[in-house]
């Protein structure tokens, strides 16, 4: 061992002394009783890990002066861009009073990719691959509208054959996109099994998808002048077994919710949405459709092969949670029947027509409007004659719903937010795009 | 000479003392009645300590190979590490596209559950993985490096999608953070736009083995203290 | 001598391009605009799906508000709003795209901003569902709209400080290499040789495999 060195001592760790250095005091134990005077002295603002206190800045407008001056007992909470909702990242500042809502801000852009300046740098069919990720989960949609946007600027009509495809490929996507509002409703009030069945439906129709068009999600199948691959055997064997049992995947979910007592307390009466206030903010869609007003592109402005298909334009009364809910279960089967009609007069024929790899539309402006299961998503496309489009404008459904927040979540109970919010169906990659 | 011999049995761990015995054999003899409070003998610096100076093991100011952990790993490391391996709880951070397909692995068809990896934590405290799925945004970096600062150690971390590992399609763009390891460490990078679920479960895999080898980022950069670069110049 | 005319795939045939459609005889839309907004609405122009107008800034919100309370118009449903940069000397315009039950066709309204000071009125009055649009175009390209309650920035920061689809507002990196600069290497030949890539591009059809 070390002789040439003294033992070293354990020095221990001396307590901090609450009495100022020249007096020797014991650390006092403070007595129970006098932890009431403490308790009750009054105390500064408190601020939690999730209240944000008002922003240090002046507010900028009348509605931001509006929203976060605080009144007697109001509280603003944050429910930041993390949350366990899967909408995706966005931040909701509520005013409450207690548990009540009282004003919401909603703070957006915190995915905010610059598609529609990217889209301006590039050409016509590489505009395919930035608007998948903008609603994804519907992007067929998001590449249909651009896709007519063009052909209309363009000059072309794409082959019967590639509408058939196209209007087949749009309904299945309807098909996933609904059936994952269903689950994602479920969950954002906490039930963890409509999600899985969900999923389950989603990764059926998903796998048809990827044998069609070679990708999972973002799919890059829409061309200017058709699609890109024509239907194949492996679709059409994973088609007929996937038609075979998708009612019975959606009833298991539907068995679930439609009937449930818990489910119906929670939505029935929630966000009550009327047909005019829908009007008024800019909502469409499936949204506007439990409202009362039977509003659909696919028969106001009908594009595609939507004329030959037959199918009727449902509404709900009530335009709350519920009816929006009972809304996309009823679209859902509606597609599920366009689906059918679609593979029953599918013509031969080709599938893309020839257009040059760059296009050079002529100067001109186009505007071209698609039914997205979240609403009317369009695209207004401007073209200077070059192989770039020179405003590429998108206008996402999500986006325009949001809107509807502040207007009916006061009166409702924090918890309700993400139940309302969760029936309007956002995504967020489209509103932010 | 003493020797420390590595513990073979498991009942070397339950007396740790009886290593410290068999170092100082010479004094066995005086040491079978409780030593006075003054006369323990406990190392101050690893420098003092001629055990540690024996296997070259003092320059590290708590006693250790100086910049890699043990090599030899104990049982207890090893269990502890299958442990964290099995169960790494991701947080819930789907930011965009890639999240679905993250919802996708969790959900039965890619079971991810298999692997411990289901509950998906809504509060950073309680997580061990981020999974950064989708696009990174400048004004969504500020939050999500709050969130990985606030998860507490180990902690490791995905990149899930080619937006996280290098910016991705949006390379160009003005308000996209080209890849997440501009503001935060990541061990292990799953490509694709988005990756396959079975590509996000070949990921994992691919972390469970960091997590028993004990590689990755959190290793060193628990041993030499955070590092993050500011993202605030240099994101583009 | 006659051409000997390949035969075109079908394909082909349908990728030729029509002629542009010639405006539209006066459908019924067209007749009311023009007796019912005579000094207003200029640049009347159709296709076969829409009809297009121009209005100047100062009578937008009349004109909208009648094109929605009157029930021959009834366009009771706005369906977008967007800003169009046309270039630093130019001007921006605020286009509306208007849906209607009792007319087939979408409306367009398009107004000109000027580009030194954009400013113009706000519709929020008319629909509130432009409030996200119109903070969308301040946040873009940075047209102010007069009467918005709530004009902040939505989807940047709020202490950002430029408008990022302004056609001056280039992209970093490469906006010198972008098509829209002049670089189209596509469509230059001589730069379809890949060996100016390097070993890997060159060699990248020689048998053998990777390595």
């Amino acid at each position: 061992m070390t002789t040439t060195k003294e033992p070293r001592r354990a020095k221990a760790p001396a307590l901090p002394s609450v009495a100022p250095a020249g007096q020797a005091e014991e650390p006092r134990i403070p007595d129970p009783l006098e932890l009431d005077a403490a308790a009750t002295a009054p105390r500064p603002e408190y601020y939690g890990f999730d209240i944000v206190p008002p922003p240090d800045r002046p507010p900028q407008t009348e509605r931001e002066r509006e929203i976060y001056t605080l009144g007697d007992g109001e509280m603003l909470v944050n429910m930041g861009p993390q949350h366990p909702s899967t909408h995706g990242v966005m931040r909701l500042v509520l005013k409450v009073r207690g548990e009540v809502v009282i004003d919401l801000d909603p703070v957006l852009g915190y995915l905010h990719r610059g598609i529609e300046k990217l889209c301006e740098n590039a050409t016509y069919t590489t505009v395919m691959t930035y608007v998948d990720p903008m609603d994804y989960m519907s992007a067929m949609h998001n590449e249909h509208a651009p896709a007519i946007a063009f052909e209309k600027l363009y000059g072309i009509k794409a082959p019967r054959r590639a509408e058939y495809i196209r209007a087949l490929v749009v309904e299945l996507n309807r098909v996933f996109s609904h059936g994952l509002m269903m689950g994602f409703l479920a969950l954002d009030m906490g039930g963890l099994t409509p999600i899985l069945y969900s999923f389950i439906n989603r990764d059926q129709v998903v796998d048809l998808l990827s044998a069609i068009s070679g990708q999972r999600m973002l799919f890059n199948f829409f061309r200017v002048g058709g699609v890109n691959f024509d239907v194949n055997d492996e679709f059409l064997s994973r088609l007929g077994t996937w038609r075979a049992g998708v009612l019975d995947t959606i009833e298991m979910n539907e068995k679930i919710l439609t009937e449930n007592e818990i489910f119906g307390a929670r939505t029935k009466g929630m966000g009550v949405l009327s047909g005019q206030q829908a009007i008024d903010l800019g909502v469409s869609g499936p949204n506007l459709r439990a409202s009362g007003v039977p509003f659909d592109v696919r028969r106001a402005h009908p594009y595609s092969i939507y004329p030959e298909l037959e199918f009727e334009v449902i509404t709900q009364e009530g335009g709350d949670t519920y009816a929006r809910y009972l809304q996309r279960v009823a679209e859902l089967k509606q597609s599920i029947h366009l689906i059918d009609q679609i593979v029953d007069r599918m013509p031969h024929g080709p599938v893309q027509a020839q257009v040059p790899g760059i296009i050079r539309p002529r100067p001109g402006r186009a505007y071209a409007a698609v039914e997205s299961p979240r609403g009317l998503y369009s695209v207004y496309a401007i073209s200077d004659g070059g192989p770039n489009p020179y405003r590429f404008r998108m206008r996402d459904p999500s986006f325009i719903s949001l809107q509807v927040l502040p207007k009916l979540m006061p009166g409702h109970l924090i918890a309700d937010t993400m139940a309302v919010m969760a029936s309007f169906d956002p995504i967020m990659g489209g509103v932010d795009k | 000479m003493a020797v420390r011999t590595p513990a073979k049995s498991s009942k070397a761990l339950l007396e740790p003392a009886a290593t410290e015995l068999m170092v100082t054999a010479p004094q066995a003899s005086t040491m079978l009645t409780t030593p006075p409070p003054d006369q323990i003998i406990i190392p101050d610096a690893a420098g003092d300590d001629p055990l540690l100076a024996e296997f070259g093991m003092e320059a590290h100011p708590q006693g250790g190979f100086h910049g890699l952990l043990e090599v030899i790993p104990t049982k207890a490391d090893y269990i502890l590490d299958l442990i964290r391996a099995n169960s790494l709880w991701p947080l819930l951070s789907g930011l965009s596209c890639c999240a679905i397909e993250m919802m996708s692995t969790a959900t039965p068809m890619n079971d991810m559950d298999r692997f411990g990896m289901f509950p998906m934590r809504a509060s950073p405290r309680q997580a061990d993985v981020l999974i950064v799925a989708g696009t990174l945004t400048t004004k969504m970096a500020g939050p999500l490096v709050r969130l990985w600062a606030q998860m507490p150690e180990p902690k490791w971390c995905v990149a899930m999608g080619t937006c996280t590992t290098s910016g991705g399609r949006f390379k160009r763009s003005y308000s996209v953070v080209q890849g997440v390891d501009r503001v935060m460490p990541v061990d292990v990078y799953v490509p694709g736009c988005p990756p396959r679920p079975e590509g996000l479960i070949y990921g994992m895999m691919k972390l469970h083995e960091l997590v028993k080898q004990r590689r990755g980022e959190w290793a060193t950069y628990a041993d030499r203290g955070p590092e993050l670069r500011s993202w605030e110049g240099d994101v583009r | 001598m006659g051409h000997l005319r390949r035969p075109r795939s079908r394909a082909a045939l349908l990728g030729r391009r029509r002629p542009l459609t010639a405006p539209a005889s006066a459908g019924p839309l067209v007749r009311l605009l023009t007796d019912r907004f005579a000094g207003t609405v200029t640049d009347l122009w159709t296709d076969e799906d829409t009809v297009e107008v121009q209005v100047p800034g100062d009578q937008i919100v009349f004109t909208l508000r009648t094109l929605r309370d009157d029930p021959d118009f009834a366009f009771f449903f706005l369906a977008d709003a967007a800003a169009v940069d046309y270039g630093v000397g130019n001007r921006f315009e605020v286009v509306y795209h208007l849906h209607s039950d009792r007319h087939p066709t979408w409306l367009r309204v398009r107004v000109r901003v000027n580009r030194e000071n954009p400013v113009t009125p706000s519709v929020t009055s008319l629909w509130e569902g432009a409030m996200f649009h119109e903070r969308e175009m301040y946040d873009m390209m940075g047209i102010v709209f007069e009467g918005n309650r709530d004009l902040r920035r939505i989807y940047m920061s709020p202490d950002y400080r430029s408008f990022p689809q302004r056609k001056d507002f280039l992209l970093p990196d490469d906006a010198a290499d972008s098509p829209s600069a002049g670089n189209r290497p596509l469509e230059r030949p001589e730069t379809w040789d890949l060996t100016r890539l390097g070993d890997a591009a060159a060699h990248r059809d020689e048998p053998g495999g990777p390595l």
